[in-house]
């Protein structure tokens, strides 16, 4: 063989590989908030606990409330924007950030919201900082 | 009726494009002129009866008929006519339609100006490319399967399981869900059609590829193909353009660039034509990379088809902010994406032995190399990006279920790779006009890295640029504007046509500076004493209510009414209140916020961020708000603002709630004495803060008789204003006082007076001092306490995203320029 075919076989074989590899590493799975403790941008899904207080709070500029995931963990989650729109009617959370001390500190919020006929529209989420 | 007419409609339409394939297929095998006549005719028909079909579908829309599924999903009645012009590409279906409107056009041109021997088979795979699109909104039932989505269906065929169609298949609702009001918006009107303008002529590169595959003719098809690239390449830089433009000034996403799936879709269409225009151009000059041709343009066609079924399947629904609902043509997609590919590529390989090789290699310092490495990178940063959006199908390689990547893979993978292109785009430039050897490259490039590197030091003293990689990647992006700016200086002397490489190329570095400088300079407006409090934060010295530490820093600007503060040492804001106005939308308030220099110098501007209900979600005890960031846009740097929260919203919102509760209880005798009430005196041209109100006494009125009792002694009116503060809105008020005897007796008639807009408080005129004309009022139903009026706000200073702009204009105009130049050179040969 060539030797430029080799180089050429090895550069494509390295660049390959080493996206592939960081691609990986870009991904994660979706958690509970066990799993969640000590990983970045941990993406966990759950539902609102409406039965603990929840709200924005203007004295501390964030947003708080309880989220139990698919496992039934419940959890503090702190947002530090304001309540997004349909915050309560949403189906689903998925909550991204990381996990402290028992609490975790979202930076991105998607929604799940819920359609309005069984057979309808497929629901969509929605990314929270993308509405008020 | 007109259903019925339309469902036949688009079936005629389908009917007639399989047929017109056919005839073309045949055309290109036999070259008998009369099959290319027929065809030529079964195509004309097939876009006739797409456009008929295309006035019902825009007649259905404009009259209302919502027991249509699409006019019921899309519109309301009280849509404005651009709005409803413009939901006919608000949906799926409408938007298959629009995208094969404007395959058809081009269709005729194609026609008209493509020479043989690719005619044939250049219209026979456009023709292939709108079957397949004309499946998706067909609508043909066989057995339990259904071929597309037709826009015709009813609401009863759409949604069967809807409660209220069981109980009633005929039910024709009164109104329909409405369009998204994110998508109420001019940018709507313009930025789908430019798209699907760019989907649609990015399929003639991959038609003529396939055809010099069939007819082995692999040299002469780059010519016609190249003008059809270039203007593929505008159109779709075009509408990425609008909508980056969109998201950012009126979408409040932040920014003009969020790696959305949706986004990378234009995308990677068009680095990947890029690529094969970089390789067309060299193919054209010196009969070399036509393999790597053949292969950008089928690419450039299968990436658009790809990204479709991505963001049309539901397969990104979870990832992406705007992918479109599945509506069940997932298998239908998956194979138009087979077969392009399949076909594409198959053809490819079928004939890779006999396709020309290159006969000697191409030295490094070549125009050759240099273009071919060009398009190459442009590649690379396609299928990284291709890699990313595919996240929920190639992740699961690694992972269940996994997540989209994070932006910064993005940018990782991105910033590299481009500096690479910047440098290549100069030596490709300095390569392409003269040969060079090393030395006389080396002499030629010295002044400009010379220049390139003082503006770097500039923008790096000037920005106080401290990272090391940024600083290499201004060098590369100032060295690719200088570069090929000298260039450009050499070419207008010479001839004006030829410089939309190298202008193209200079926008292209123009466009890596703005996007350095609006992504990483990018910085909260915040005033001191929230920075004090970030401080604190990351000192750890900060916990909430609970007892929680507090990590985030909190980016927001809280503003009091008319209270100024001062931000970043630079500008005093000032929050002076809010209009509520009906024009644009219904209960949209605007809320104008002031900046002025804090030393008091220079000019004073106003933002006026909007907020708005957003109508087709809001529910009677719970509304739904959407922010209109409002956006000063400066040569140097952009301010950028929204509303994050308000007094007047969270009064809303309260006031909805407790309406809903109201609504769910009976209403109990004791509710009515339950209403806070409180008296206050106020003199003439005094003015009082009640709860949220400002209340004004501004004379006395006359009161007619007619309303009174007979043996009234005393009657007055006050003609008072209340306005929700900070509001210009007020209304007038005119509670009256009257005495009058009865059966010996005084007594007073004083009604309560309802205020606009709240549901239980009322004023009433009490009693009047008659000492000193002082009135008192009993006020019922609003808070005693006096709720200040505030305003939150996010508020982002984002330098030079002008640049970017700016960039993007240049790389359109190069573009263009190229095109005029390759389309006349074209028409010069078949005259």
């Amino acid at each position: 063989m060539k030797p430029k075919l080799i180089i050429g076989i090895v550069a494509i074989v390295g660049f390959t590989s080493l996206l592939m590899y960081n691609f990986g590493n870009s991904i994660s799975t979706y958690v509970n908030f066990e799993q969640a403790s000590g990983m970045e941008g941990a993406h966990v899904v759950g539902t609102l606990d409406k039965s603990k207080d929840y709200g924005f709070s203007m004295k501390n500029k964030q947003l708080s409330f309880y989220m139990k995931d698919e496992d039934g963990n419940v959890r503090r989650v702190i947002y530090p924007k304001t309540k997004p729109n349909n915050f309560e009617e949403a189906d689903k959370l998925v909550v991204i950030g990381k996990m402290e001390n028992g609490v975790f500190y979202a930076n991105e919020m998607l929604m799940k919201c819920p359609s309005k006929y069984n057979n309808n529209d497929g629901s969509q989420f929605q990314k929270a900082s993308k509405s008020s | 009726m007109i259903g019925f007419l339309g469902k036949l409609s688009i079936n005629a339409a389908f009917l007639c494009s399989i047929l017109a394939a056919v005839g073309y297929f045949l055309y290109s095998r036999k070259d008998n002129n009369q099959y290319f006549k027929v065809s030529n005719w079964l195509f004309g028909f097939q876009g006739l009866f797409l456009a008929v079909a295309s006035g019902f579908l825009m007649y259905i829309i404009l009259t209302h008929q919502f027991n249509f599924y699409y006019v019921y999903n899309y519109t309301s009645s009280d849509l404005q006519l651009k709005y409803l012009i413009s939901a006919f590409w608000g949906g799926q279906e409408g938007s298959f339609m629009l995208w094969i409107l404007v395959s058809t056009l081009l269709g005729f041109g194609l026609m008209k100006w493509t020479r043989k021997p690719f005619r044939g088979p250049v219209l026979f795979f456009l023709t292939l490319t709108q079957v397949f699109l004309l499946s998706m909104v067909v609508g043909l039932p066989i057995g339990d399967f259904t071929i597309g989505a037709s826009p015709f269906r009813t609401l009863a065929e759409a949604m069967p399981n809807a409660p209220f169609l069981q109980s009633n298949p005929d039910f024709v609702p009164q109104d329909g869900k409405g369009l998204n009001d994110l998508l109420k918006s001019p940018w709507m009107m313009i930025h789908p059609p430019i798209l699907f303008v760019g989907f649609a002529m990015m399929t003639i590169p991959y038609c003529f590829a396939m055809a010099a595959l069939w007819k082995r003719k692999y040299n002469e098809w780059v010519g016609p193909a190249l003008p059809w690239t270039l203007g593929a390449n505008v159109a779709l830089l075009t509408a990425i353009f609008l909508g980056g433009y969109w998201a950012y000034v009126t979408l409040s996403f932040g920014g003009y660039w969020a790696w959305d799936p949706v986004e990378n879709a234009s995308f990677v269409p068009w680095l990947l034509g890029t690529a094969g225009i970089h390789t067309m151009i060299i193919q054209r000059k010196s009969s070399t990379s036509q393999k790597a041709s053949l292969l950008f343009a089928i690419l450039a066609y299968v990436a658009i088809v790809y990204e479709t079924f991505l963001t049309r399947s539901g397969v990104l629904s979870d990832s992406s902010v705007h992918s479109f609902v599945d509506l069940g043509l997932y298998n239908q997609l998956v194979l138009f994406m087979a077969v392009v590919t399949l076909v594409g590529l198959g053809l490819f390989f079928y004939r890779y032995k006999e396709l020309p090789s290159q006969q000697k290699e191409s030295k490094f310092l070549s125009r050759e190399f240099m273009t071919f490495a060009g398009a190459m990178i442009l590649f690379l940063i396609g299928l990284v990006i291709i890699l990313g959006t595919s996240s929920p199908i190639i992740g699961r390689l690694f992972v269940d279920n996994p997540t989209p990547p994070e932006v910064s893979f993005y940018n990782e993978w991105t910033m590299p790779l481009a500096m690479i292109a910047a440098i290549f785009t100069v030596l490709g430039q300095y390569l392409f006009w003269k040969r060079q050897d090393a030395e006389s490259l080396t002499n030629d490039l010295l002044w400009p890295v010379a220049i390139a590197c003082v503006l770097t030091l500039a923008s790096i003293i000037l920005g106080n640029v401290r990272n090391i990689y940024y600083m290499f990647y201004l060098l590369t992006a100032w060295f690719t504007v200088v570069g090929n700016s000298v260039i450009m200086l050499r070419l207008i002397r010479k001839n004006p046509m030829l410089i939309g490489g190298v202008l193209s190329h200079i926008g292209f570095g123009v466009l890596l500076l703005g996007i350095l400088a609006s992504s990483a300079y990018n910085k909260n407006l915040l005033d001191q004493s929230m920075k004090n409090y970030n401080a604190a934060i990351e000192r750890g010295e900060v916990t909430d209510e609970q007892g929680f530490l507090k990590t985030q820093k909190v980016n927001f600007l809280e503003l009091k009414l008319n209270q100024p503060k001062i931000v970043d040492d630079k500008y005093k804001v000032t929050y002076k209140g809010y209009t509520l106005r009906n024009q644009e939308r219904p209960g949209q308030q605007q809320y104008i916020i002031q900046f002025e220099p804090a030393d008091g110098s220079g000019q004073q501007f106003t933002l006026k961020p909007k907020v708005y209900p957003m109508l087709s979600s809001s529910s009677m005890g719970n509304i739904q708000w959407s922010v209109s960031p409002d956006v000063r846009t400066g040569w140097l740097s952009d301010i950028y603002l929204y509303v994050s929260g308000s007094a007047y919203v969270e009064r809303r919102n309260e006031q909805a709630k407790e309406q809903a509760k109201q609504r769910n209880q009976p209403v109990s005798s004791t509710q009515k004495d339950s209403l806070r009430k409180q008296k206050i005196t106020l003199g003439k041209g005094q003015t009082v803060a009640v709860g949220s109100y400002d209340l004004t006494f501004n004379s006395y009125g006359e009161i007619q008789n007619k309303k009174l009792q007979d043996s009234t002694m005393v009657a007055v009116r006050a003609n008072l204003e209340i306005s929700p503060r900070g509001s210009d809105s007020s209304a007038p008020l005119s509670p009256i006082f009257s005495v009058y005897s009865k059966d010996g007796e005084n007594w007073t008639y004083a009604p309560p007076v309802k205020i606009p807009g709240e549901k239980e408080a009322s004023i009433q005129f009490s009693r009047v001092d008659p000492t000193d004309g002082d009135i008192e009022l009993t006020i019922r139903g609003i808070d005693e306490k006096v709720e200040e009026e505030w305003v939150l706000l996010v508020a982002e200073e984002k330098p030079f995203i002008s640049v970017v702009w700016l960039g993007t204009f240049l790389l359109m105009a190069g573009f263009s320029v190229s095109i005029f130049r390759h389309w006349g050179r074209e028409r010069k040969k078949s005259a």
